[in-house]
């Protein structure tokens, strides 16, 4: 990147999870698609983490991973594996919500 | 049996304020402590945190989180990476381990500062997990190298470094003492939950761990992610803090913490987590250059969290963007030259591989630092190991305590940016670190940098050897050239073939 373009790399809207790898990671890859059907979700697999992410805003609900998984999930077992995440976040017992207040 | 869901009772019974009438309010909330800045408690009532924990739920999941990292430990024991792991990588580890476990419990004392004394029952809440977190991160990042301390003096640093005078033990003391040790509890929030963990500590306990886990070193990738797991939880604490301080007016301070805790973070990782990156692990694990991972977290992610948080970037935001291709190979060459003042083996990452990588991510590298390196190569070829290794002690910045660096070769540019308070010449590596310190004098004029202390004396005898004695570093502990120079060695095969 030139000088340029790092002074704006920060202009850009990708919110979302930053999970370490594992079964969990795989189904919130697989929930932020059903949870969010109008988005189109990226996913940067480093190996050791995992940053899933989306424009503006990605939900994520207990209820789609409790079915990619295929048992009983509380969201907040997402902590385990959440690492770190872009945008700010809400977390209530049925979904965790990833966001920016402005749109750059 | 019928359980009330939690978000019902949540904020009932975190509404932990109420009217003192055995003290007054100045008396249970020091200023000085809490750091309200005028804004009544009513307001800090309304300090809302975006993740929400209840104690039970904590629990359950940090016991499942520790079930992880040790289970991890114990399964790979017995494979004994450590013993054929490459040397460059175990320096990565003793760095690490040296620079951050005794300092998680400092993070400890500040996050009990914010559940004891902030004036946000919300921040006082998650705070008491955040107390509850850094102290796990203190004991995990000590136990796990204690294992290895049978292997070698150097790993007992995990342990002893932030209890000696070694340069990088007092420049990382330096920095989370400002940022965690002596500021109030809202300050806290901000210098430390915000400006720290949601921007740098990603740097150290992620990409590292992509890096770790490249190398096959599951135990510490483990390790590490597990403990950045509750730094996303508790670094929430600063965004509640910056709404309410730019909602009542206190935009412009909030903001200069905001900046003083991310350069004074930058620098220390220049020497740090730079070094480890780019040249102690091993070439092909690295999994992308430090500057990469700086684009990625803090470039990118960290600085579009500012803004829409309502802040603006750091004034010195170009000349950060500008040091990502220069700061830390200059801190690596100084690293690697001063060797036997560090605690850990510097990897030189100067084999004609690791060259030709290093010109890849940062062009001109052969024409600058690169000279450097050939002047050392051909010293150490020819049985010059003597002109390697340091006689005397750099000079150092005031503020960040790390040596004042530039870019060699034909554009050499280093430069003190000095500055004259109360009768005493200041040294600073940047503008940025000079404004630091002007920021807040009183609070840094004290301090002695090494040098200052080599200078008046209290170094003796004044010499190297005093100095590493003056550091706590005796024999099997001061740092040597992680590959005993096999990097060096290559050159001259390649000149025989040739």
């Amino acid at each position: 990147m030139s000088d340029s373009d790092l002074k704006n790399a920060y202009k850009q809207n990708k919110v979302g999870p930053i999970l370490n790898g594992g079964d969990v990671a795989q189904a919130a890859i697989d929930a932020a698609e059903w949870d969010n059907p109008d988005k189109d979700i990226t996913v940067d697999d480093k190996g050791a983490y995992v940053r899933i992410a989306a424009e503006g805003e990605l939900i994520i609900t207990r209820a789609s991973m409790e079915e990619a998984l295929g048992r009983h999930f509380e969201m907040r077992e997402i902590e385990i594996h959440l690492g770190s995440m872009a945008g700010q976040i809400e977390v209530t017992p049925e979904q965790i919500r990833f966001y920016f207040e402005k749109t750059l | 049996m019928y359980q009330i869901p939690r978000a019902e009772w949540y904020d009932l019974t975190r509404a932990t304020n109420w009217t003192p009438s055995y003290v007054s309010e100045e008396e249970l909330f020091p200023e000085e402590m809490s750091g309200a800045r005028g804004i009544p408690m009513a307001v800090w009532e309304t300090y809302d945190e975006p993740y929400k924990v209840t104690y039970p739920e904590y629990v359950e999941i940090q016991r499942q989180k520790d079930a992880g990292a040790y289970s991890v430990k114990a399964a790979l024991e017995r494979d004994a990476y450590v013993d054929r792991a490459d040397p460059g990588w175990i320096s990565t580890m003793m760095a690490h381990y040296g620079a951050i476990a005794v300092n998680e419990y400092a993070a400890s004392v500040a996050e009990a500062r914010m559940a004891r004394f902030s004036k946000a029952p919300g921040n006082r809440n998650m705070a008491v997990f955040g107390t509850l977190d850094e102290n796990r991160h203190g004991q995990i990042q000590l136990f796990f190298p204690h294992a290895n301390v049978k292997r070698n003096r150097q790993w007992d640093w995990a342990h002893k470094a932030m209890h000696t005078n070694e340069w990088a033990a007092i420049a990382a003391r330096a920095f989370f003492d400002d940022i965690m040790l002596c500021r109030d509890a809202i300050a806290v929030s901000i210098m430390l939950t915000f400006s720290f963990e949601t921007g740098f500590t990603n740097m150290q306990f992620l990409g590292l761990a992509a890096d770790a886990s490249e190398a096959g070193d599951h135990t510490f990738a483990s390790l590490i992610s597990s403990v950045q797991t509750d730094e996303a939880r508790h670094a929430q604490q600063g965004g509640p803090s910056l709404k309410i301080l730019i909602a009542n007016g206190h935009k412009e301070e909030a903001q200069k913490m905001v900046d003083i805790s991310i350069w004074r973070a930058w620098k220390l990782f220049s020497v740090l987590t730079g070094p480890i990156m780019d040249y102690y692990t091993p070439l092909e694990h690295r999994s992308q250059s430090f500057k990469e991972f700086m684009v990625e977290w803090i470039i990118t992610q960290f600085e579009r969290q500012l803004v829409d948080l309502g802040l603006d970037a750091p004034w010195y935001w170009e000349d950060l963007t500008k040091d990502l291709d220069t700061t830390h190979h200059g801190m690596h060459l100084g690293v690697w030259y001063w060797r036997p003042t560090v605690w850990w083996n510097p990897a030189a990452g100067a084999s004609p591989e690791d060259r030709q990588w290093l010109e890849e991510k940062y062009p001109g590298w052969n024409k600058t630092w690169g000279r450097c390196w050939d002047v050392i190569t051909d010293n150490l070829n020819n049985d010059r190991e003597d002109l390697t290794l340091p006689e005397t002690l750099p000079y150092i910045c005031n503020m960040s305590q790390l040596p004042i660096v530039g870019t060699p070769g034909d554009g050499w540019d280093v430069k003190d940016y000095t500055l004259e308070h109360n009768g005493r010449l200041y040294h600073f590596g940047s503008k940025a670190d000079r404004w630091c310190f002007e920021q807040d004098p009183v609070r840094h004029q004290e301090h002695q940098s090494l040098i200052d202390r080599f200078l008046s004396g209290q170094i003796q005898p004044a010499d190297l050897p005093g100095a590493l004695a003056y550091m706590g570093l005796g024999p099997g502990e001061m740092g040597q050239d992680a590959h005993n120079y096999a990097w060096a060695a290559a050159f001259k095969k390649q000149a025989k073939v040739a």
